[in-house]
Parts: structure tokens; C-alpha cells; sequence
């Protein structure tokens, strides 16, 4: 029995349903204003007990099912010949390793954090709920499922954007689902085309597509897998959907932000992975007007996401642009249907969910010590907190590509597919906007660090902020060391992934 | 066969008449009547009678006949399922309307004649239901006597009666040109009659179907329905999301596939008209729940639009076309009443009408609105619950059809699924997230309603897991059901 590989699945899940009743039962008969800090301190060592024991068996579990060989595990026919199936292959235990890294240091860190955000049972409850979703959707063995706990992402993580309850978060919430549903949607729209024209909806890597039921309908097929692209694309925050992405990420807490552009955009990179290399295959697409419209969006999004973070000048929206600049890099080397390209944007979603996490984190540490929240407002900030703007600087050293962070790496990579693609003008005009984008992506983090270290003469210095905050410290140390690591000694995984690519192309 | 028909029409007159001591007697009494009549109606799908009941010849050929077919089982079966529930919710909601005798005598008549419709042999019969249907309704729309409700009421009448007119020329055509009035899988068309006259039929047959499409609130047919929210809950939500509006859908089924036959209708104009008018009622009937503030007007224009799911495989005209119907016209049922019954505890209990209105109640009322946000869940299409599967079948259907319009058709159908998650889900953020400086202390007092509303609640929703999780089985009798059509 492989049952067991679902356990990761189903604790947090089942405990974030829990903890959620019982925010649901403690409210009901209190009446009054003082709904949001209603924790006792003794009540909230136990609720982070509890959640820091569930988060650390789960991501346990998780690791040891995707690296404990091949398991699947089908469960009950959701329809007629499509069974809910979960299978974990190469791509799965990648995404499973570094969501569970992430979650977990994110995890850590909220415990202090959220204690000022306040209705932190509801919050983790959600939190632990998507965990699940999240580990499920990593595991899904065809594409039913993965849709299945695509839109149970989007619903439970939904909460979390508009946790704090003010309007702005509630507005950004509806406009998180309705760009979100689109996207699904018009994946749906894919996914009936796929069921017709497909041997098995099973993730067969290189691709499953039937020729013969495809000819004379290739025109359909391009616009449904176009449809898709986009479709899941938004959840990627690829243009033309990405417009959710810079209001939803910065409202919500700063560990839930961390959470959603380090992981969660990166699930419309798995589906996106899903369909063109385990559906649709990339013989079929290679060539077409989808490719090229592909690419063309994908470096629209890299260089304009690049330069709205350039201009903006609230620090977490900051961030929120630049990870729509940074996950387009993914999906720009995934539509180059080339391996090298592939390896490079595996490793950047990789990278990317480390570095991104660990500057939503430094951003929430900001707001949780001083309050500030716009960029001119963090002179000084790095006399304060040393320990903190140093992970920050060497996360964005990464995030801008410097030799010889994780950065540089993987757009190495990227930039070597796109020369050896055989796709005309963007051989050339690929690597260009990577470049320009990388000096805008110096130029919107790297403020931060000089004006945080060198405040000039007339600035006084107080120090001691950093105390008492280890607890999101560390997470955030662990993070930024990974990025570094992850630099230095980049090939075991850089191997990997290649190898990978050569089963899928 | 009669029995199950006759017996809630009698003692349903009857409770009017009964000397009940208190209250408590009448809803015993009529609980027992209605779920007696549902385990009959069980025992009859079970067993199957071959034989078709004769009730009385009007006559010649003409006669008021029952038989039990596939068809009517799935109809008869959604209802009698749905019967006993809905009296026991009703028997706590209409505490607060008052005038309960003539209410339930109503609401028992009405399973009858619903019941009637569904085992129609042959068309005259089926018409004489449908417009007894009409009438028998009626006053449970008008029950509050308000101004408001008599205005809805009327509405009502006159749409129906003037669908009902088209629905009875082409009964007449039936007549005329078919071999029998009777409902034969494929149809009953004769084709030495037909010779010569196939567009005037196509036609006969457009009008007949807007006719009879009228109950289920097509566009531009459909303005009834959201006035009729008037009425209590219990009456919109079993009648005007189930009963009435299903027995229409119900009643396109059998003309399409039964009388007319799908053969000599499908690729005709006839076709492309219609699934014009119900792909536009689908997205009509959606953007239009967006923009109403009022809580069961919004569920009723979704019901507009989800009844349109089912036209829309109706028209398809193929086999899996009618499977996608009916499993649609199955798990709406259970969504929309659902929904339906939620709006109608918060209405019981805290009487507010308006979306606006609803902020803050999902922590006063969380098992309510929970189960609210599930049967959202389920209407726009999330899988796992029942709502999803329909909606694959049917797309599923679209894109075997050769029609050019079945594409669209697949697209108004996630555009539709967008919408509705926008207002199903609003209503759920309201609830839940009202924002950070609301003053909960208004919403004092307020709690969930007692075990007869949220028993038939929970039963709901065990259903739209239990279809959405194992559908197989009943995909594959409704697939069965179908085979007949080529």
C-alpha cells in the first residue's frame, strides 16, 4: 500500500480544518470589538506548539514520500475512466523539497509575526490547509487532479490575502479570485480539449497527444493550449493576467506574501510544466504562433514587471512587481522548448522561491519593528538591523544574478538555451531583456541595502532593534544561506534537472 | 402508478378540512403524508411497471395515461427525494409567515401534480399537468398577499399561460403529423405525414419549445422568475430552483427526444436558433445575479443561468448531450436548493433580504454559511463537488458535437462559472471578512437555526460530495438512458 504518501497531504489539511472550527466556535458567542487579539498567551503557546508540530511531521512525511522512489497511489474514479491519481515523479519531488523548505521557515517566522496581525488561529489554520493543497497539487499524477487542488489553492489561500479585513485587503482578495478563476477557467477550457484529443489525461513525460485525433483539428488545439498558457499564466503572474499579483501580495501578511510569491505563483509553473511538457508535448508546439506569442509575453512581463518595481516606491509591492518580472523568467525559458532553457528555469523557480521568500520576510521584520513600508523611509534601517539587511543584500545579490549567487546560475543557463533555440530574432532579444532586467533588478533592490548601510553623516543610529525578533531571524538566515549555498555548489541539482529535461524532450 | 399522484392531491385538500388541536399534529400529519408518498414513489422506481395506466379516455385516442420510464425516473426521483426535506424545513420557516394550512394544503398538491408531469405517458397528458402546475402554484406565490407578491403572481400566470398556448400548438402538431401522442424514444414523427412540411414544423417546434421554456425562465422568458422570489423561501427554493423549473426542462426533454426526435431536428435552423437563445440566457442570466443587491433574486437569476446548462445539452441533440442534461438538471437541484434554503435561514432568522445586509453574519451563523460556501463551491464548478462533473459531461457534449456553436456554447459556460464565482463568493467574503472595524455587537442574538432547517442542509451537502466524488455510477444509468438517441 502507497496510501501513506497522501498522510502529508491529509495532517495538515485535517489540522488546519481544525483549528479553523475552533476559530469559527470561539467566535460565536463572543460579542464585542476585541474579536481580532483574543488569544491568551498561554492559548497561543499552545496553538504554535501545535502548528509548529504539524508543520514539522508534515514536511517529514512529505520529504520522505517524494524521495523514498517512485510511489502512486490511485484512489476513487472522480468521473467516469478519471480516477483521482497521484504519482511522484522528478518534477514532483523538486516542487515538494523546496514548498516544504519554504513553508516551514515561513511557518516559523509567522509565530512572531502574526501576533500583531491578530485571529492568528484562522490564519494558521489556512496556512497548514494550503500547506496540503500545495503537497497534493506536487503529487498530482494527472491533469484532473492537478486541477482538482489548483482551484482548492486558489480558494484556501484566498483567506489569506485579505486576512487583515480592511477594504484594500478584501478588494484585492475579490480581484486575487476573479483573475485566479479566470485563469482557471480558461485552463478548463484547455483541459476539455485535452480529454478529447489525448490517449490519457496520466502526466506521460514527452507528452501524450494523439495524432490522429489531433489532424485537422491543429488550429483548436494551438488556441486551447494557447488558452491554457495564459490561462495558467496568471497565476504566474504572466501578462496579460498578472494585474492581481501587485495589489494581492502586498496586502496580505508579510509571511503570507513570502508564502504566495515564493510558492504559490509557482504553481502556474508546475500546470504550465504539466501541459506543455507531460500533456502536449513539445513536438507539437515547437514552431507555432503559440510559441512565439508564448515568448513574446513572457519577456513583455520580464521587462515591464522590472520596470513598474523600478518605479514603485511601497516596498512590498515593490517586491510583488518584481516577482512578476522574475517568474516570467521561468516561464520565458520554459517556452523555449530547449533543455538548457528548461534546467535554467527549474533553477530559477528554485532560486527564486528561496530569494523571494527571504525579502518578503526582511520586508515583514521592517513593518513588524518600525512600521515603514515605503522605500525612502528605510535609511538607516541596516544600522538597526545588521543581521537582517545582510540576508537581504545577498537574497537580492542572488535575485539580480552576481556571480556566484544562485542567480547567476540559473539565468546562465537561461541565457544559453535561448542561443541555442532555434527560434529566430528571440535568440538574441531573450538574453538582451534578461540583461535589462537584471540591472533594473539592481536598481530597485539595491537602494535599499546602500541607503540602509550608509544613511550618511547626520543620521542617528539606534541600535538594538534586533532584539527579540530571532525567531524570524532565523528563518529568514536560513533562507538567504540557502540562496548562497544553493550558488556555490549549484550543479547536483543543475544535473538533475537536465536530466529531466532530456526524459521530457 | 395514480396512487402516488392522486394521494398528495387528496389529503392535501384535505388538511384544510382536518380538525387539527395544534400545530404540532398538522406538520405530523403532513410529514407522514409526504414521506409516505416518496417511499411509494421509491417502491415504484424500483419496480418498474411495463404497463402503462390508463386513468380515463377523453377521447379517441386522446387519454390521460401513465408510464414509467427512464426519463421520469430521474424527474420523479429528484422530486420525491427533495419533497419530504423541503416540508420539513418549511414546517420551521413558515412559523414566521403564517397561514400555514393553505401554504402546506398547496405545497402537498403541488408533489402531486409534479409527480404527474413526470409520468406522463403521452402529451396531452403531460400538458394537462403542466397547466395545472401553473395554477396550483399560484397561490403559494402570492401567499403573503403583499402588493408585490400579487404583481409577481400575476406575472407569473400570464408568462406561463402564454408559453403554455405555444406549447399547445405544437401538441397539436404532434397530433397531426406523429404516429402517436405518446412519448416514444426518438420521436414520434411520421415521415409519410411529415413530407413536404419539415420547416413548418421546425418551426412549430421553435415556438413549442419557447413555450414550455418559459418555466424555466429562458431568456427573454425569464422575468417571472426573480419576481416570484416574493414568495417563501421554502416555495423558491423547492419549486422555482426544482419542481416547476426542472419540470420544464423535463418537459423540453420529452418533446425534444421523445416526440420530435432528435433525428429530425438535429443541424436544422431549429437548432442553431435555440442554442442561441440559451447560450445567451447563460451568460444573461449570470451577469444579471451579479448586479442584483437582493439575496434570493441573485440565486434566481442563477437559476436562470444554470437552467440554461441543461437547454444547452438538450439542444445539443445527441446522446451525450442528455447526459450532460440530466445530470445537470440532478445535482442543480441539490446546489440551488440548497443555497436556496441557506438564504432562507438567514431571512428566518435574522430577516434581512440584502447582500448588503449579510456582513459579518458568517460568525453568528457558521454552520449556515459554511455550508453556503460549499454549495458556492459547487455551482461554480469546483471538482470534487457534484457541480463540476455535470459541467464536464456537458462540455464534454459540446466538443463531440459537430455544431459550430458548441464551442461557444463550452465558453459561455466558464464565463458563466467566473460570474458565478464572483457572486457566490462575495456573499461568503461578506459573511466572513466584514471588515476590521465592524461592530459585531449589532449581529447579537443572532444563531443558527434549529435541526429541521439544518438537517436538510447537511443531507445536501453529504450529497454534492458524494455525486462529485463517485458520479460514475449514475453517469453510467443516464448514459444507458440515452443510448436510444443517434
Amino acid at each position: 500500500m502507497n496510501a501513506w504518501i497522501l498522510l502529508p497531504v491529509i495532517l495538515p489539511a485535517l489540522s488546519g480544518i481544525c483549528l479553523l472550527c475552533s476559530s469559527l466556535r470561539s467566535h460565536l458567542h463572543s460579542s464585542g470589538v476585541d474579536v481580532w487579539n483574543d488569544l491568551k498567551e498561554e492559548e497561543r503557546g499552545r496553538l504554535h506548539r501545535f502548528v509548529g508540530i504539524v508543520l514539522v511531521l508534515t514536511a517529514v512525511l512529505a520529504l520522505l514520500a517524494a524521495w523514498s522512489g517512485e510511489h502512486e497511489v490511485r484512489l476513487f474514479e472522480l468521473m467516469e475512466g478519471i480516477p483521482v491519481y497521484f504519482r511522484i515523479d522528478a518534477v514532483g519531488k523538486m516542487f515538494v523539497t523546496f514548498v516544504t523548505i519554504v513553508w516551514v521557515a515561513v511557518g516559523f517566522y509567522s509565530f512572531l509575526y502574526m501576533k500583531h496581525e491578530g485571529e492568528e488561529r484562522r490564519f494558521f489554520g489556512f496556512f497548514l490547509l494550503v500547506y496540503g493543497v500545495l503537497i497534493a497539487l506536487d503529487f498530482a499524477g494527472n491533469l484532473v487532479t492537478m486541477y482538482l487542488f489548483y482551484e482548492l489553492m486558489t480558494l484556501s489561500s484566498m483567506p489569506l490575502v485579505m486576512h487583515n479585513g480592511s477594504k484594500e485587503a478584501i478588494m484585492a482578495a475579490l480581484k486575487y479570485l476573479f483573475y485566479s478563476m479566470c485563469g482557471a477557467y480558461l485552463g478548463l477550457f484547455g483541459i476539455f480539449f485535452l480529454y478529447r484529443c489525448c490517449d490519457t489525461l496520466t502526466f506521460t513525460a514527452g507528452g501524450s497527444l494523439n495524432a490522429a485525433l489531433v489532424s485537422g483539428r491543429e488550429g483548436t488545439m494551438l488556441i486551447a493550449v494557447m488558452a491554457m498558457l495564459i490561462g495558467f499564466g496568471a497565476k504566474a503572474g504572466m501578462f496579460p493576467l498578472h494585474a492581481w499579483l501587485p495589489t494581492a501580495h502586498p496586502v496580505a501578511p508579510s509571511p503570507a506574501s513570502a508564502a504566495l510569491s515564493a510558492v504559490i505563483v509557482k504553481s502556474g509553473v508546475l500546470a504550465v510544466v504539466r501541459v506543455v511538457y507531460y500533456m502536449v508535448g513539445t513536438e507539437f508546439l515547437r514552431g507555432t504562433w503559440v510559441q512565439t506569442v508564448w515568448m513574446t509575453l513572457t519577456l513583455l512581463t520580464v521587462f515591464l514587471g522590472s520596470l513598474l518595481a523600478f518605479r514603485e516606491p511601497v516596498f512590498k509591492k515593490r517586491l510583488a512587481y518584481s516577482t512578476v518580472s522574475q517568474v516570467s523568467y521561468v516561464l520565458f525559458g520554459l517556452s523555449l522548448l530547449q533543455p538548457q532553457a528548461f534546467t535554467g528555469a527549474l533553477l530559477h523557480t528554485v532560486f527564486h522561491a528561496f530569494i523571494k521568500s527571504a525579502l518578503f520576510l526582511t520586508a515583514g521584520i521592517i513593518i513588524y519593528q518600525t512600521g515603514k513600508t515605503r522605500v525612502d523611509e528605510l535609511r538607516g534601517i541596516g544600522k538597526e538591523m545588521p543581521c537582517m539587511l545582510w540576508c537581504y543584500t545577498f537574497a537580492s545579490l542572488g535575485l539580480i544574478g552576481i556571480p556566484p549567487m544562485s542567480g547567476f546560475v540559473s539565468k546562465w543557463y537561461l541565457a544559453q538555451g535561448a542561443l541555442q533555440a532555434s527560434v529566430g530574432a528571440f535568440r538574441y532579444l531573450g538574453p538582451a531583456v534578461l540583461l535589462a532586467s537584471a540591472l533594473l533588478t539592481a536598481g530597485y533592490l539595491l537602494p535599499v541595502t546602500i541607503n540602509g548601510f550608509l544613511p550618511g553623516k547626520d543620521w542617528k543610529v539606534r541600535s538594538g532593534e534586533e532584539n527579540g525578533i530571532q525567531m524570524m531571524l532565523i528563518p529568514l538566515a536560513v533562507l538567504a544561506a540557502l540562496t548562497i549555498l544553493l550558488g556555490l555548489f549549484p550543479n547536483p541539482l543543475a544535473s538533475y534537472i537536465y536530466e529531466l529535461a532530456m526524459t521530457v524532450m | 402508478m395514480a396512487v402516488v399522484i392522486l394521494l398528495p392531491i387528496l389529503f392535501g385538500v384535505l388538511i384544510p378540512l382536518f380538525p387539527f388541536k395544534n400545530r404540532a399534529q398538522m406538520m405530523f400529519y403532513i410529514e407522514t403524508v409526504v414521506l409516505v408518498n416518496s417511499l411509494l414513489v421509491l417502491c415504484l422506481l424500483l419496480n418498474r411497471p411495463e404497463q402503462a395506466f390508463v386513468l380515463f379516455r377523453l377521447n379517441g385516442n386522446l387519454s390521460i395515461s401513465f408510464q414509467l420510464d427512464g426519463l421520469g425516473t430521474v424527474f420523479a426521483g429528484i422530486v420525491s427525494a427533495l419533497w419530504p426535506l423541503a416540508t420539513l424545513y418549511a414546517f420551521e420557516y413558515m412559523k414566521h409567515e403564517g397561514h400555514e394550512t393553505y401554504f402546506f394544503m398547496f405545497y402537498t398538491i403541488t408533489y402531486g401534480i409534479t409527480l404527474g408531469i413526470a409520468f406522463s405517458e403521452d402529451i396531452v397528458t403531460m400538458y394537462c399537468f403542466y397547466e395545472m402546475l401553473t395554477l396550483v402554484t399560484l397561490p403559494l406565490i402570492m401567499h403573503t398577499l403583499s402588493r408585490e407578491a400579487i404583481l409577481a403572481s400575476r406575472t407569473y400566470l400570464y408568462y406561463s399561460l402564454g408559453g403554455a398556448a405555444f406549447a399547445f400548438i405544437g401538441m397539436i402538431f404532434i397530433l397531426n403529423y406523429g404516429a402517436t401522442a405518446n412519448f416514444v424514444p426518438g420521436g414520434v414523427l411520421d415521415p409519410a405525414k411529415t413530407a413536404g412540411s419539415e420547416n413548418l414544423l421546425l418551426l412549430i417546434y421553435v415556438l413549442c419549445f419557447l413555450g414550455f421554456s418559459v418555466k424555466t425562465a429562458m431568456w427573454p422568458f425569464g422575468a417571472w422568475l426573480p419576481k416570484a422570489g416574493v414568495a417563501p423561501t421554502p416555495v423558491t427554493a423547492l419549486l422555482h430552483a426544482v419542481a416547476v423549473v426542472k419540470a420544464g426542462a423535463f418537459t423540453l426533454m420529452r418533446i425534444t427526444y421523445y416526440s420530435f426526435g432528435t433525428e429530425f431536428l438535429r443541424g436544422t435552423w431549429a437548432q442553431t436558433v435555440l442554442m442561441v437563445f440559451v447560450i445567451i440566457t447563460i451568460v444573461y442570466g449570470c451577469s444579471r445575479a451579479l448586479k442584483e443587491t437582493h439575496f434570493k433574486r441573485r440565486l434566481a437569476y442563477s437559476t436562470m443561468s444554470n437552467l440554461s446548462y441543461i437547454l444547452f445539452g438538450v439542444v445539443l441533440m445527441s446522446p451525450l448531450g442528455l447526459v450532460g442534461a440530466l445530470s445537470h438538471m440532478v445535482f442543480h437541484a441539490v446546489m440551488k436548493i440548497c443555497s436556496f434554503f441557506c438564504a432562507g435561514a438567514v431571512i428566518y432568522k435574522t430577516g434581512r433580504n440584502y447582500i448588503h445586509e449579510l456582513n459579518g453574519l458568517g460568525r453568528k451563523m457558521p454552520r449556515v454559511f459554511v455550508i453556503f460556501a460549499i454549495s458556492g463551491f459547487a455551482l461554480m464548478g469546483v471538482p470534487g463537488l457534484c457541480g463540476f462533473v455535470s459541467k464536464w459531461n456537458l462540455a464534454k457534449a459540446a466538443l463531440a458535437s459537430t455544431h459550430p456553436l458548441a464551442v461557444i456554447g463550452v465558453a459561455a459556460l466558464l464565463i458563466s462559472a467566473l460570474l458565478t464565482a464572483i457572486y457566490m463568493l462575495t456573499i461568503v467574503v461578506r459573511a466572513f471578512f466584514p471588515g476590521r472595524d465592524f461592530d459585531y455587537s449589532s449581529l447579537d442574538g443572532i444563531e443558527d437555526p434549529g435541526w429541521m432547517m439544518l438537517l436538510p442542509l447537511v443531507l445536501f451537502v453529504i450529497t454534492m460530495f458524494l455525486f462529485g466524488l463517485h458520479s460514475a455510477p449514475l453517469i453510467r444509468a443516464f448514459t444507458q438512458l440515452a443510448a436510444f438517441v443517434k
